[in-house]
């Protein structure tokens, strides 16, 4: 097999580990049913799923732990800016304006 | 022809995830970015964005296909980084309560972290199948048309953006946006704090299995303050 064909076969491959655990439950629908205890603890999924991949994001820094580092500042401003305004561009803005500052300021 | 609820289901769905739709931008074009510097052929990056349509799995798995690691091992880590869908699919299958087989295959497919999130709510209290199905479809085709064109200015920009701008900081704004009316409440504020918590000490676990012990640990938490704040309640 050449590199090329096997480099088609990973995509193909990935993107079934990708599509099956998409598809699965909502494929199999009401055939198999979870349990509804565990249906109201899937509740809290995707807050902990966005916050699993966020914090180390943000807090750790080639592997260590850095929690005092240019992003987090630019978080504050990002998480403030959707606290305290409607506009959905404005935290965008405000993190990486202070994100960039922050490491520009460093530089200089 | 659509009916006129799967319409207006589909512009209420539009509507909502438009905004936090902007935070795919950077992600789309950062992967496509990424792709290319693995090594990839244009027509080999737009290939796997087409046909994975993941940017977790993507990301995840380039550096192992760069170093030529087994075939195995970078399907396994594809499949560890997309368990979470497994309990997105379960949390969201009741939705499509109704709809038939292919059109289920089509939206598992199509299934993202963004408009499950967007989404769950309505797709689980809306009574017409129609009306859900648009709801759902409408975010979820934007995402995929966004995914693949940002994709390809990132992969046809790759080497010019320069690498200070930190475009990938714009994904992580576009998750804590998403985080921050949940944490609003009590126990997903728990949920969330125990998850990031445990992210961070289990870094180190291979495959970023570390990932899903958290993503299991923050529900698990959240279930459990929910159960304690519901008992002070009623005591």
């Amino acid at each position: 097999m050449s590199g090329d064909a096997a480099l088609w076969l990973s995509f193909v491959l990935i993107g079934l580990a990708t599509t099956l655990p998409r598809a699965s439950f909502i494929v199999l629908g009401g055939r198999v049913r979870l349990p509804s205890v565990v249906q109201r603890a899937l509740r809290y999924a995707p807050a902990a799923a966005l916050a699993a991949i966020v914090v180390p994001d943000v807090l750790v820094a080639g592997g260590d732990f850095a929690p005092l580092n240019p992003k987090l500042a630019g978080v504050i401003a990002a998480v403030a800016a959707a606290l305290l305004s409607r506009n959905p561009w404005l935290p965008f803005i405000a993190g990486m304006a202070v994100l960039l500052g922050l490491r520009a300021l460093a530089g200089g | 022809m659509p009916s006129s609820s799967f319409r207006a289901g589909a512009r209420e769905g539009f509507r909502s995830f438009l905004p936090m739709s902007v935070g795919l931008i950077p992600w789309a074009m950062v992967t496509g970015m990424a792709m290319i510097s693995t090594g990839f052929t244009p027509t080999q990056a737009m290939g796997m964005n087409l046909i994975v349509f993941a940017g977790t799995a993507q990301l995840g798995t380039l550096p192992l296909i760069g170093i030529g690691a087994p075939l195995w091992l970078i399907v396994v880590t594809a499949l560890a980084l997309n368990l979470r869908f497994i309990i997105f699919s379960a949390a969201i299958a009741e939705g499509f309560r109704g709809v038939d087989t292919p059109r289920r295959w089509f939206a598992g497919h199509l299934l993202t972290d963004g408009v499950f999130a967007c989404c769950l709510e309505k797709m689980l209290k809306v009574e017409d199948p129609r009306w859900r199905l648009g709801y759902y479809l409408a975010p979820s085709l934007w995402s995929w048309a966004l995914w693949q064109a940002f994709a390809l200015v990132g992969v046809l920009a790759a080497g010019s953006i320069p690498k200070h701008w930190s475009l990938e900081f714009m994904a992580t704004i576009a998750l804590l946006v998403l985080l921050v009316p949940m944490a609003k409440q009590r126990p997903m504020l728990v949920a969330a704090v125990s998850s990031g918590a445990t992210a961070v000490l289990l870094r180190g676990m291979p495959l970023r299995l570390g990932l899903i012990v958290a993503i299991v640990v923050g529900i698990v938490a959240g279930f459990a303050a929910e159960h304690w704040h519901g008992k002070r309640e009623t005591a």
